[in-house]
């Protein structure tokens, strides 16, 4: 059962709920014949208005031959979208390694930083907070630089990984531990009077639901991570930005070639959002205990979305 | 030490620029950020749709295609603004994206309990938005927003590429004659990472004082 | 849904991306060839390298840069990808890195090593002290202007070629026709280029305003952000060749020569490239690399190569 007021994604079409609600209608009471008019008034408004202001924008953009065929014709070639895509791979490759090894560095970090043990407490903390205010790019540069003179000479890619592990651990460092500190201390509570030792507490109880509260903020993360390795052009590292830069220079055409750019990453990202989501939307589904949000309510009438929410 | 104290007017001035971007895009974004968040729960179904899609837009673009968009593409579309606004409103609306997906998650942390409490007591959405929902959501995500802010500082040295003279810009400037690069650019990371820990601590100082026991 | 459903789902997602990188990857290794894409023909840049001098074995000097470089097998060299008519790679074709710079890499390889075999290092601009430095790169071809302090850090071979600035103005413009015009104008520059430096000296109470690419200068320029664009002219002619409302005006005004970097201190290199350029000067084969790439934006013959060593830093 959802206990999202606002659900990652619209409710699909099949959904057994009647037309005109949707999953945060149950703030207000169902509207009457004058608020189902203002809100067909709203719709209309707001639909003329986008579409006045779209429609404007791409006659603006026409009259200043920004549609004109040969701008458009090189992306006709097979082989400039491979050329991109080929640079998307090496994007995707140094971002799943990132958010590998940062996505289990930062849960540690943050378990570190939750502990009973000043010391870790302390360190973790320490590690989190710089790690979170140097620039990313900073850190690429002093690897870039001082490493080498320490005799230490990574390869192309690992240049890359290594600052960018070390800067998203952090991140993710504190969106595991905001996650664990959103949940009502009554979970482990009760998980330790079941007899449960803090860890298998921790392990077992808080921490998925945890995960699962913050996942959002953790795919808008990774999202953000795969945007971020685009600084790789400092590395020389073969990532899809810069492979962009070298089309725009090679056609003189800046515009279409950042489009397409544009285009290649909303469609990848894109589809990573909507794939985590629905992993996520179907392991939650899965499990069959309320979740820690929902006070075991009954569900009241005219709210048909809790039909699911009986244990 | 010697080119940074060459060039300090410069550097001065376009920390400035980079203060004064983060500062007005910082506050636009949580502004727009909240409304777009306000927009996902309003009964127009188009506004639900148009907020989802402007999230999903902004979130998985990055920004320096994003800047070179805005500055070369919309003046054929019948907007040309100079270059400091122009960076200055893709910022706030590029990060108004991540502000909306954060108090997404925090209104989603708001027990349903208070909202069906409030529809009890007979407020209107709007009441029940104000009074009750948009409060807590903002209280449970003060750190993310943190992040979002320092995030949003680091990012307007993109707006170098696109002509704006910030710190970046200037720093590389300098360095293109002095030849110094670790000197000097330790030194710009290092004032980043004094404005990135001042939001962290002006994060933690509103996360405290906003802080209720559970 | 279960979760051996999700499972699945998970498994045929991963499947299905790596069968994309696959044929993604298998479709790049092969080099295709489309009709009319890119004006760089092989069988004129083929007679700059066939004649190339190669090095005779007694000026490998054994414990030299030269011979690290020979055992290895290849060149590591810091040029750009985005540089047209300097160091350009063809999208097309990403094997084929075509230009100025480009070519006299590749006739640096083949002295020392008796074949073009080169690895290309992009650099930003601030990273190439740091590259030479580290040993990350062995040389550096990338319009790298010879100054003082520069050579503080590094080594300069050369100057091999003595490029300048220009101007260049939208099509209509009447009102700038030098580089003596642009007081209390809006100039456009590339960031990290010379004429960050240059332009204020000779117009001092003209706006800057820098872009970091030269695709998007040459907008802003079209768009009216600015009423002059300066830029190394060779550049501003491949742009106005392709771009009909730009155009150049004047005469080049200042001089920038540009160096090979070289690993500060490596006194053997350094007089083993200067050796190299000589004889690549006196055989032709710098005038024919110039001819096929520089040359073929501008009516003028081949200029004269500059004197080696005859800017201060080099």
């Amino acid at each position: 059962m959802t206990a999202q007021l606002i659900p990652d994604r619209p409710a699909p079409a099949r959904a057994r709920r009647p037309k005109r609600t949707y999953a945060a209608s149950f703030m207000y009471d169902t509207p009457g014949p004058r608020g189902r008019r203002n809100v067909l008034l709203g719709s209309l408004i707001s639909c003329v208005a986008f579409a006045a202001i779209i429609g404007y924008g791409i006659w603006q953009l026409a009259s200043h031959g920004q549609f004109a065929a040969e701008r458009w014709a090189p992306f006709t070639d097979w082989a400039i979208w491979q050329y991109l895509l080929v640079g998307l791979l090496g994007t995707l490759e140094a971002a799943a390694i990132v958010a590998v090894l940062g996505g289990a560095l930062g849960i540690v970090l943050a378990l570190g930083r939750l502990s009973r043990l000043r010391p870790v407490r302390w360190l973790c903390g320490f590690y989190i907070e710089v790690a979170r205010t140097i620039p990313v790019l900073l850190m690429i540069y002093l690897m870039l630089f001082g490493l080498p003179q320490l005799g230490i000479n990574l390869p192309t890619l690992w240049k890359l990984v290594v600052p960018l592990t070390i800067a998203n651990s952090a991140v993710f460092a504190e969106i595991v531990r905001a996650g664990v500190l959103s949940l009502p201390r009554g979970q482990r509570e009760a998980a330790l009077s079941l007899g449960m030792r803090p860890v298998q507490a921790m392990r077992h109880v808080v921490l998925p639901q945890a995960l699962r509260n913050v996942a959002p903020s953790l795919v808008t993360q990774l999202v953000s991570l795969l945007k971020d390795t685009s600084l790789g052009y400092i590395v020389a590292f073969t990532e899809l930005l810069y492979r962009g830069q070298v089309l725009a220079s090679y056609l003189h055409l800046l515009i279409p070639t950042y489009v397409a750019v544009t285009v290649i990453y909303l469609v990848v990202n894109g589809s990573l959002s909507a794939l985590a989501s629905r992993l996520q939307r179907g392991s939650r589904r899965g499990s069959r205990r309320r979740p820690s949000t929902q006070p075991p309510l009954p569900p009241l009438p005219a709210t048909p979305h809790q039909e699911e929410s009986h244990a | 030490m010697n080119p940074l104290i060459d060039n300090l007017g410069p550097l001065v001035q376009a920390l400035g620029t980079t203060l004064l971007m983060a500062v007005v895009a910082g506050i636009g974004s949580i502004v727009l950020g909240v409304l777009i968040t306000i927009a996902r729960v309003s009964p127009i179904p188009i506004l639900r749709t148009a907020a989802f899609l402007y999230v999903q837009f902004f979130i998985n673009v990055p920004l320096l295609a994003l800047l070179l968009l805005a500055v070369f593409a919309l003046p054929d579309a019948g907007l040309l603004l100079p270059l400091t606004p122009t960076a200055i409103i893709v910022l706030t609306v590029y990060e108004a994206a991540y502000v909306a997906e954060a108090v997404r998650s925090g209104v989603n942390t708001v027990p349903v309990g208070q909202v069906e409490a409030a529809r009890a007591l007979g407020f209107t959405l709007a009441k029940t938005l104000r009074l009750v929902v948009v409060p807590q959501a903002l209280r449970a995500v003060v750190q993310p927003i943190g992040n979002v802010m320092i995030a949003l500082a680091m990012n307007t040295a993109l707006a170098a590429a696109v002509g704006v003279v910030e710190l970046t810009a200037e720093v590389n400037k300098v360095n293109l004659v002095a030849a110094q690069p670790i000197l000097i650019f330790s030194s710009a990371g290092l004032v980043y990472m004094a404005i990135a820990l001042t939001i962290g601590l002006a994060a933690g100082w509103v996360e405290r004082k906003v802080a209720i026991a559970r | 849904m279960t979760r051996s459903t999700t499972r699945r789902k998970a498994a045929f997602a991963g499947a299905l991306l790596a069968a994309v990188t696959l044929a993604v990857t298998a479709c790049s290794s092969g080099s295709t060839n489309l009709p009319g894409s890119g004006s760089s023909s092989t069988s004129s840049t083929d007679a700059v390298f066939s004649g190339a001098p190669v090095a005779s074995a007694d000026l490998i000097i054994s414990g030299s840069t030269m011979e690290k470089i020979k055992k290895r097998g290849k060149l590591v060299v810091a040029e750009a990808l985005d540089a047209p008519l300097l160091s350009q790679q063809d999208p097309t074709n990403p094997d084929s890195v075509t230009g100025f710079d480009a070519d006299l890499a590749k006739l640096l390889a083949i002295y020392i090593l008796g074949k073009p075999n080169v690895e290309i290092v992009p650099p930003a601009s601030e990273t190439r002290e740091a590259m030479l430095q580290n040993g990350t790169v062995d040389v550096v071809f990338n319009t790298y202007t010879i100054t003082e302090e520069r050579a503080q850090q590094v080594d300069f071979a050369g100057p091999y070629f003595e490029s300048g600035l220009a101007v260049a103005v939208k099509s209509d413009n009447k009102d700038i026709t030098s580089s003596k015009d642009l007081d209390g104008k809006t100039v456009i520059v590339g960031a990290n280029t010379p004429a960050v430096t240059e332009v204020p000296k000779i117009a001092p109470t003209a706006t800057v305003t820098a872009f970091a690419t030269d695709p998007a200068a040459v907008q802003a320029l079209i768009q009216g952000r600015g009423d002059a664009y300066v830029q190394d002219y060779t550049l501003l002619a491949s742009d106005a060749a392709s771009e009909k409302q730009i155009k150049v005006v004047g005469q080049p005004f200042t001089k920038e020569p540009y160096g090979i970097g070289l690993k500060h201190g490596d006194s053997d290199f350094k007089s083993f490239v200067n050796d190299w350029l000589t004889k690549i000067q006196k055989g032709g084969q710098w005038g024919q690399a110039w001819k096929t790439t520089l040359g073929t934006v501008t009516d003028s013959a081949i200029p004269t190569p500059p004197k080696i060593g005859s800017v201060p830093g080099s």
